[in-house]
């Protein structure tokens, strides 16, 4: 999960990284108050909390000489569509007398399943686009995970890019807090860019990512109330609510896909987009899933305008293919297919049990043997479709 | 022959008497497989009863590892505790130097893997996982959570970062007459404790396998670093199918290792490139893995 700017400087901040002062604003209505209150050095940046990259251009960051100006800004700024996200929260910081840019990250690497620090004393940019235009102004430096990071990776960073020595105690300072919050907000990324050497000499967060390991969602209470503020699709939601993955695959698609593994799941898309179909949306249901889960699942992929033909594809170890059938007849008899077909495709456990469960509820749902035979079903069914 | 559990392979369950745990103890002891032990802190002392074929099989549980280890001598262990608890049966199981270490769920932070894949690799053990659904070497060993009648002893070894299309792939090639030396989850995680190219010195040396699979899918870079080991070393008959040709860029398809990045990374266009130029057979499907296996006549 990739967290706001206001929230990655809030984590930073706990750490004792320096960042700007700063305040948010999501509303008009005392907005002026709010940046007034807040005691800020002008001038202001005001920037859009999207997660996007590229903002700046697009319009989302802006500045302002008085709290009046910046208020101002705000009520322009506040709902405007950034890249496809609402800017439904601005982050008003002090603009910082800027001496120098430069960048630090540690990611998860896993070509070198390490840590990986990244340092560059050209900030400011994309690293990417840094690194294509000056590699040697680049260090990535892996860190032994049993041994955690050490200061002279840092200084080795530094050295390798030529960065002004007299900053290395700090620098020092910022990477090892890096270090510790890496491991444990389990970050894939925590990056500062530009981590800006201000007027006063003072190494400073400017601008802040960080991206969370989904897996560890559950382990950190702190991070998990920011979900519910992320901008997403709401059929993602639901269906991580459900306890599945729901996955928008291509928006012009007319094809739903279902399957109780990831790697069945990815296969039955590249099958079917083979043949010439557009797949719309795909859910993975995990491991073991209850009939009131498949119910709750083939009722969100149902509930997709787009989507005319579903393939449900188990293979079912873990996952019963009774509970597959079950789930499914309950969510059709609710809201019965309305136009629409599902082709069900079912092989391993109490397989013989789901195909009564389906003959008996009468409901018209193609059942079909094997892979090659279940796509070539989807392709008449869809082809079918579209012409009526 | 096969590699990595076979008829001498003494198991241990760690988390035997959890739910998971006692399901799948159960039915690896109806395979044959021989599992000597389990750990439940807290639990020692105890036998679990189990009725396998209409005979009662009793396996004790001990407090820890290392206790299960001096006494029944366990060769391998198989960790079926929550994600939460994954590490911690991991560094116990490194502790008491269980040479084969395989982890079932799903869901352990990365971090906490990639700490756990150090740990092995410097006391020279195998981890496999997180998120695998373990090995079986057809006829002798199952040790793991696959629905164990698609198998059949044979030359073909698989490696398999998704359990779903190994299943799949496996019940076609059985269907066909073609069996399995060694079936591996490699495991849908972003680091799996043992990766493709630490498994094929294994399959290559390995006189029962005449060829190798290997099924793959976006994300990292474990299919290429394999197509780099396989160039020179591998000089068996190799078929590999790589899933998510299709699937969007930048986002995660399921599995926490299933993502292609927004700028190209991982895509499964490099990984069947490194592979075709390593002399690796592609295969667009499970059913075209069987269809090739045929052509190779094993």
């Amino acid at each position: 999960m990739k967290l706001l700017e206001y929230q990655a400087q809030a984590i930073l901040g706990k750490y004792g990284v320096p960042t700007q002062k700063a305040v948010l604003i999501d509303s008009k209505e005392g907005a002026a108050e709010k940046i007034a209150a807040a005691n800020l050095d002008f001038p202001v940046a005001i920037k859009a909390q999207v997660q996007t990259g590229g903002r700046g251009k697009a319009g989302g960051v802006r500045f302002a000489e008085s709290a009046e100006e910046a208020a101002g800004l705000c009520g322009e700024m506040l709902g405007m569509d950034i890249r496809g996200f609402t800017a439904r929260e601005l982050l008003v910081a002090e603009k910082a007398g800027i001496a120098a840019e430069w960048y630090v990250s540690i990611m998860l690497d896993r070509d070198s399943k390490a840590p990986l620090l990244i340092f560059s004393p050209v900030g400011g940019m994309d690293i990417e686009e840094a690194a294509r235009i000056n590699p040697a102004g680049i260090a990535r430096v892996p860190i032994d995970p049993l041994r955690g990071l050490q200061d002279y990776a840092v200084g080795y960073a530094m050295d390798k890019t030529g960065a002004d020595k007299q900053y290395r105690d700090q620098l020092q300072d910022v990477a090892g807090k890096l270090y510790r919050l890496f491991f444990d907000y389990y970050t894939m990324l925590v990056e500062i860019n530009p981590l800006i050497i201000d007027a006063s000499g003072r190494l400073t967060a400017l601008d802040a990512k960080i991206e969370i390991d989904d897996s560890a969602l559950p382990f950190l209470p702190d991070i998990s109330g920011y979900r519910d503020r992320l901008q997403e699709d709401p059929q993602v939601t639901e269906a991580r609510k459900a306890g599945c993955l729901f996955i928008p695959v291509e928006d012009s698609g007319n094809i739903g896909i279902m399957s109780n593994g990831s790697g069945m799941l990815m296969s039955c898309i590249d099958l079917v987009s083979k043949k010439g179909m557009k797949v719309h949306a795909a859910i993975d249901l995990g491991g073991g899933a209850t009939s009131q889960r498949i119910a709750e699942a083939l009722r969100i992929m149902l509930g997709r305008p787009k989507v005319g033909t579903v393939f449900i594809c188990v293979f079912g170890g873990i996952t019963r293919c009774d509970e597959v059938a079950r789930g499914a007849v309950v969510a059709l008899g609710k809201s019965g297919a309305a136009g629409k077909h599902l082709i069900l495709r079912m092989e391993g456990t109490n397989k013989d049990a789901a195909m009564r469960i389906i003959a008996e509820s009468g409901l018209p749902v193609t059942v079909t043997e094997g892979i090659p035979n279940s796509v070539e079903a989807v392709y008449k069914i869809s082809q079918r479709q579209g012409i009526g | 022959m096969s590699i990595i559990v076979d008829e001498n392979t003494r198991l241990l369950v760690q988390g035997i008497t959890g739910r998971e745990g006692n399901f799948h103890t159960r039915t690896m002891l109806e395979y044959g497989s021989t599992v000597v032990a389990g750990v439940t802190p807290g639990k020692g002392g105890q036998d679990v009863v189990f009725d396998v074929n209409g005979k009662q099989l009793s396996v004790p549980v001990f407090n820890t590892v290392r206790e299960a280890r001096d006494i029944t001598g366990c060769n391998a262990t198989l960790i079926f505790v929550p994600a939460q608890f994954t590490p911690a049966g991991v560094y116990e199981a490194a502790d008491a130097g269980i040479p084969v270490i395989m982890t079932i769920s799903e869901h352990t932070p990365v971090h906490e893997m990639m700490k756990c894949y150090h740990v092995a690799r410097q006391k020279g053990l195998r981890l496999f996982g997180p998120n695998s659904f373990g090995i079986i070497s057809p006829g002798k060993c199952k040790a793991g959570f696959m629905p164990h009648k698609y198998y059949m002893p044979g030359p073909v070894g698989i490696m398999s970062r998704s359990a779903t299309n190994c299943y799949e792939t496996v019940m076609m090639m059985s269907a066909c007459g073609i069996g399995q030396s060694t079936c591996i989850g490699v495991g849908g995680d972003m680091i799996p404790g043992s990766a493709f190219v630490d498994l094929l010195p294994c399959f290559q040396a390995d006189p029962e396998t005449k060829a190798i699979v290997l099924i793959g899918e976006i994300g990292g870079s474990e299919e290429e670093t394999a197509a780099r080991y396989i160039k020179n070393s591998v000089t068996k008959p190799m078929v590999a199918l790589i899933a998510g040709k299709n699937a969007p860029k930048g986002k995660n398809m399921g599995h926490a290792g299933a993502i292609v990045g927004a700028d190209g990374t991982g895509s499964a266009e490099s990984k069947e490139k490194a592979l075709a130029a390593a002399g690796v057979h592609l295969a667009e499907s499970s059913g075209h893995i069987v269809e090739i296996l045929k052509t190779l006549k094993l």
